[in-house]
Parts: structure tokens; C-alpha cells; sequence
């Protein structure tokens, strides 16, 4: 064991160079300026925004339209000048961005049932992510003064019925079935709410697994490439010791470096789309239905994740003695990225479960689409089916070990050598 | 006496091309025996067989009177082998370079100390050695690889063109190293193109060419059976 821990910190440390500290560093502290700066421009934008108003009817129907805004959060302040130009030219020189002209005989139109323009004017100030928010200021805007039109014209003409019920006669109570458990609530909610929080689940395992594999593609090219390999197979030490030194310490290295790569990557989504959290309602719902991971479930996820991790490790191996050089390492980390980029994919924009059997089975071949399919067979209690890719990438994994272990007690750990378009005996 | 080494119609073909075509020779104890031939005439391919790298087509060889084809992982303990363009890990720095070799031989801590304490002394870089590698000129790894071949004293050293790529005074400073350590009663079985080092360095020496030893024996015996000042003129008249 004294020998194999030589070897595991000697891979750990050459794995671990200042160019990658420094390239962690860096990544991590822009992903988190690039989330904060997001997350800024978002609460700004979503603060009440201020709107000035012009009101050039100044009939109770305007004055109770404005009422209605500030009733749903808008801070509005009368626009100074007497006219629209003036109005418009004294916004233009203040911090507000919005400015809503309600014409003259406005009142009066509404009140004969004839539809009446206002005029909204948008002050675009720069074109960031608040300025493409503050595009749909006035939509919002708009819908609100309808709504509270509709509700009075229907209060007019039919007194005894509440608006709510003549403009929306229909309600549904929703229910979601999942499996044997049943409970109220919206099915879209639901669904939305288990995207958002499983959304990263593929990106962490996409990220792990090529990571890792780059890392040991890299250490075996790295050998090749500083002639130190030949030197390393003298040593009194195993074959398969130096086969799982090289994959324990990229793995290692790998799930370290896509941590900190995730951990950034959470702050710079977080900016974006805030930090996830459901209602009340929707939270009931969910435990209801049992759609939260629980310890047993992130175990189980995990189990399956480490042996598609050990998978790629020892298809990375083999693809390694294949390389030249550092540089032809590069181009035969690919067949791993495809192999990884498919359930990736299918996992995002497809249902798996409504894909023909052929494609199915490709699927299933590749051993990475396990743990992708294992999130959703977990929350559906798929749980037979998260076992067989189990059982499946340990088998995968004992082959491919068995192949790198053969190859790297053979000649063909120093002539195995992948050569795009030409063929040649290698001494 | 047994031989240290002991190889018997050695033969290595890599598809349709035979490397070595029943190659025969062996090692005494405390001898330095070289191989010597041009480029391509199969003498990598011998000491990479003997150092356990590549697997024979067919022949046999011994080490301290055990196979190598059942015993490989036993070979290693006891050799040393220097390929042709060996380098180190360029990010550790020289000592820790030498300390991670020690750690696979040594069976205590004492016997780890007394192995670096001779390499610092074979390598002779001094403060350097507290450096990364990748800050080596080529004769300092050379050194450095040289002190890790020879600081276990190994019942064998293999040496694969030990000078190769080096300058004048630093391929001096090796066949110095080599020749002090010869003295001490290690055995080394070393190649090269250059026969004049070969010469120098060596007890006995076999002629190879495409795959075949030519001849063998001492440099004197070589030099007098074919009536040759000196063995570039012997291995020209050999291939004759």
C-alpha cells in the first residue's frame, strides 16, 4: 500500500499544477461577479417601478385608472409640463424611465364602451439585462388598466355578478397523480418546480465525467509526452496499481475541479433566476407526492454516479495510451464527450420513456445515461430500473478494466498509438 | 559463477518485421557489458525485453537464474533500467523527484536516506535539486535520471545510451559516474551507437546488427580477431 500511495500523490500533485489552481481560481470569482452582478440588475428590476403620469383628461375615470396602478405597486408621480412634449422632455431628464399619457375626453370614451389609445413612452437608457426587463414594464401596465375597466364596465352593466365570475365562469380544482399517490395541485407548477431544482443535476454529472476523463487522458499523454512512462513500468510495483492510481487521482482531481466549476456556475445561475424556492402550496404538494430526494435517494444517485464516473475513467485510460502527446489527448477525449453529450441531451429536451425501443436501447448501451435517467427513476420510484444500470456500468467498468489492465501489461501500453489517416508500425 | 543475465535466442517481431532475430548473450557479475550497433539494429528492443517493457516473441531470458516471462514483477525490484529519451516529472522538484523512485525500492526509512543520500551525491546538482525538474537543462536531467538508475545499487543496470543528446564534458561526467559505479561491482548491460564509449566502458562487448549479434568478447579479443585498431573498424570488418 506504501508504494500505491507514492504513486496516488505523485499523480495527485502533477495533476494539480498553479495553471489549474489558477484557472479554478479565476473561473470561480468571474462566475460569482457575473451571478452577483445579474442578481443587482434583476432586484432593481424588479423593484416597483416608478411611472410619471400625465393626465390630460383629469376625469375620475383617470384619477381611478392611476388609483389602480398604485393599488398594484406602481409608484406613480404626476409628470411636470403641461403638455405631452413637456412632459416627455422633463422625464428624459430625470431617473424615470417610463412615462404614461392618458389623452384628453378619455373618461368620457371609456364610458360610452369605445376603446381609447393612452400613449406609454419608454425611456431606453442602455441595453443591458434591467433594460430589457423595463420592455415589458407597459404590457404589464396595459393588462392591469383592462383589467380594472372590465371589471368596472361589468360592475355597470351587471351589478348583482361579481366581474371575476362573468369574465371566468369555468374553475378546475387540478389534481397530479404520480404512481399511486395523489394530491392538488397544478401539474405544470409541479413540473416546473422539479426542473428548476433538478436542472443541474445533468450539468454536475456531464461536468464530473468529462473532467475526470480529460484528467486521466492527460496524466497518461503527459507520461508519453515527458518520456517518463517507460521509467514508471520498471518499478517494482503493479500494473493495476499504476492502472488505478492514475484513475483515483483524476477522479479525484476531476470531481474537485467540477465542484468548484459547479459552485461558481451555481452563483452565475443564481443571478439569473434567483434562488429557487416554492410556495407553500407547491411545497405541500411536492412532499405529497414524494418528489423530494431524499437521503436515499442522493445515496442511490450517487452509487450510480460514482460508477459512471469509474466507466469513464477506464474508457479515458485506454483512450490515453492511445495519445502521442498532450495534444493528441485533447482530440481523443472526444468519443467520451459524444458518449457523455447524448443522454445529456435527451435528458434535457426529450422524454425518454417516449422514445422508440432502437434508440432506447442505444441509450441504455452507454453507460453515462445512467445516472442521467437515475434522477427521475428515483423520484418515480423507478427504483428497479436504477438498479440494472447499476449492476450494468459495474459490469461495463470491470470489462474495461480488465481491457486497460491488459493493455498496460502488454507491449501495447508503449505501441498502442492512434494515428488519423495514416497507418505505421511503431519500435 | 551464474551469470547475472542470461539471454537465450531472443526474438521480437512487431507484424511482418523481425526486430531480433535469436538473440543470445549474457551478464556476469560485476561486469559492464555493451551493446553495440547502429540505429535500428535492435538494441533497444533487447534491453526493453530485459527490462520487462515489451514481451519476446520467443527465447528465453534469466535473471538471477529466474525466468522473466513468470517473474516480472521480481525482475523489477532488482533492475534499473535508463531509456534512450527518458525524462522526469517536469513539476516536481529534483529531490522529490528522487524521493518518489527511493520510496518503490527502499524497505525502511534508514534504507530511503542512505538511497537519496547516493543519488545527491551521483547527481552532484547541488542546490539544484531543490528546483522543478522542468527547470533542468538536458545534461541536469540526464544526471538526475543516471543518480536514479544507480542510488539502489540494482543487481542490474540497463543503460540505453546513456550520453545520447548530451555535450562533450557532460557525456564525460556520465561515463565518469558509470565507470566509478562499474568498479564498485555493479553489473550494467548498456547500449550504444557510439563505440568508442562502449569501448571505454565496457568489459565485454556483442556486436549487433539487423536483429543478430555478429560477434562478442572483449574489446581486446574483438580488436585481435579482426585485426582492428579500435571497434568501429571491428564492427565494419564484422559486417563484412
Amino acid at each position: 500500500m506504501k508504494k500505491f500511495f507514492n504513486l496516488l500523490s505523485k499523480e495527485i500533485r502533477e495533476l494539480v499544477t498553479l495553471q489549474l489552481v489558477g484557472s479554478l481560481v479565476f473561473t470561480f470569482v468571474l462566475f460569482y461577479f457575473i451571478g452577483q452582478l445579474a442578481r443587482t440588475e434583476a432586484a432593481r428590476a424588479s423593484a416597483p417601478q416608478k411611472i410619471a403620469a400625465l393626465d390630460l383628461d383629469r376625469s375620475d375615470v383617470s384619477r381611478g385608472l392611476l388609483d389602480s396602478l398604485r393599488s398594484v405597486n406602481y409608484l406613480i408621480e404626476p409628470a411636470s409640463g403641461s403638455d405631452k412634449e413637456a412632459a416627455v422632455e422633463a422625464v428624459r431628464r430625470s431617473a424615470v424611465n417610463f412615462l404614461l399619457v392618458i389623452p384628453p375626453g378619455f373618461g368620457q370614451a371609456v364610458s360610452r364602451f369605445e376603446t381609447r389609445e393612452v400613449e406609454t413612452y419608454t425611456f431606453m437608457r442602455s441595453f443591458s439585462m434591467s433594460a430589457t426587463r423595463n420592455a415589458a414594464v407597459f404590457r404589464s401596465v396595459v393588462a392591469a388598466l383592462n383589467k380594472y375597466m372590465s371589471d368596472a364596465y361589468l360592475k355597470q352593466r351587471i351589478a348583482e355578478i361579481p366581474p371575476e365570475n362573468l369574465k371566468n365562469p369555468i374553475k378546475s380544482r387540478d389534481f397530479v397523480i404520480i404512481k399511486d399517490r395523489q394530491a392538488q395541485g397544478s401539474a405544470g407548477d409541479i413540473a416546473g418546480f422539479v426542473f428548476g431544482q433538478s436542472i443541474f443535476v445533468p450539468i454536475i454529472l456531464m461536468m464530473i465525467i468529462i473532467y475526470s476523463s480529460q484528467m486521466v487522458i492527460s496524466a497518461i499523454a503527459m507520461e508519453k509526452q515527458n518520456k517518463t512512462l517507460e521509467t514508471l513500468l520498471t518499478v517494482p510495483i503493479r500494473r493495476s496499481s499504476i492502472v488505478t492510481a492514475k484513475m483515483l487521482a483524476s477522479g479525484l482531481v476531476g470531481l474537485l475541479s467540477a465542484a468548484i466549476y459547479m459552485a461558481g456556475f451555481r452563483f452565475y445561475m443564481r443571478g439569473f433566476t434567483g434562488d429557487m424556492q416554492a410556495g407553500a402550496e407547491v411545497s405541500q404538494v411536492i412532499e405529497k407526492l414524494g418528489l423530494v430526494l431524499d437521503a436515499q435517494g442522493y445515496i442511490i444517485l450517487g452509487v450510480s454516479l460514482f460508477f459512471a464516473i469509474l466507466c469513464a475513467l477506464a474508457l479515458a485510460i485506454i483512450l490515453g495510451v492511445m495519445a502521442e502527446d498532450f495534444r493528441s489527448a485533447q482530440s481523443l477525449i472526444m468519443p467520451v464527450v459524444f458518449l457523455v453529450l447524448i443522454p445529456y441531451f435527451i435528458s434535457f429536451f426529450s422524454d425518454f420513456g417516449a422514445l422508440s425501443l432502437p434508440v432506447k436501447l442505444f441509450i441504455l448501451a452507454i453507460p453515462f445515461s445512467h445516472p442521467f435517467l437515475a434522477t427521475q427513476n428515483i423520484l418515480l420510484e423507478n427504483y428497479q430500473a436504477v438498479a440494472l444500470g447499476i449492476l450494468y456500468m459495474v459490469g461495463v467498468f470491470a470489462l474495461l478494466v480488465w481491457l486497460a489492465a491488459r493493455i498496460f501489461s502488454t507491449d501495447r501500453v508503449l505501441t498502442m498509438k492512434l494515428r488519423w489517416g495514416r497507418k505505421k508500425v511503431v519500435l | 559463477m551464474d551469470p547475472v543475465l542470461k539471454v537465450e535466442g531472443l526474438r521480437k517481431s512487431y507484424g511482418s518485421l523481425e526486430a531480433l532475430k535469436g538473440v543470445s548473450f549474457q551478464v556476469e557479475k560485476g561486469e559492464v557489458f555493451g551493446l553495440i550497433g547502429p540505429n535500428g539494429a535492435g538494441k533497444t528492443t533487447a534491453l526493453r525485453i530485459i527490462a520487462t517493457l515489451l514481451s519476446p516473441s520467443d527465447g528465453r531470458v534469466t535473471f538471477l537464474g529466474r525466468d522473466l516471462k513468470n517473474e516480472p514483477e521480481k525482475f523489477r525490484e532488482n533492475i534499473s533500467y535508463l531509456p534512450e529519451e527518458a525524462g522526469a516529472y517536469r513539476n516536481l522538484k529534483g529531490e522529490d523527484y528522487l524521493e518518489f523512485m527511493a520510496r518503490f525500492y527502499a524497505r525502511s526509512s534508514a534504507e530511503e536516506e542512505e538511497f537519496l543520500n547516493r543519488a545527491r551525491d551521483i547527481a552532484g546538482l547541488g542546490a539544484r535539486l531543490k528546483e522543478k525538474v522542468g527547470t533542468f537543462s538536458k545534461g541536469m536531467v540526464r544526471k538526475l535520471l543516471l543518480a536514479r538508475a544507480l542510488m539502489t545499487m540494482p543487481a542490474l543496470t540497463i543503460l540505453d545510451e546513456p550520453t545520447s543528446g548530451l555535450d562533450v564534458i557532460n557525456s564525460l561526467e556520465v561515463r565518469e559516474i558509470i565507470k566509478k559505479f562499474a568498479r564498485e561491482g555493479l553489473s550494467v548491460l548498456l547500449s550504444s551507437h557510439n563505440m568508442l564509449e562502449v569501448e571505454f566502458l565496457s568489459d565485454r562487448v556483442a556486436l549487433i546488427d539487423r536483429g543478430r549479434i555478429l560477434d562478442q568478447g572483449t574489446s581486446a579479443e574483438l580488436k585481435d580477431r579482426y585485426q582492428a585498431p579500435n571497434l568501429e573498424v571491428v564492427f565494419r570488418s564484422a559486417l563484412k
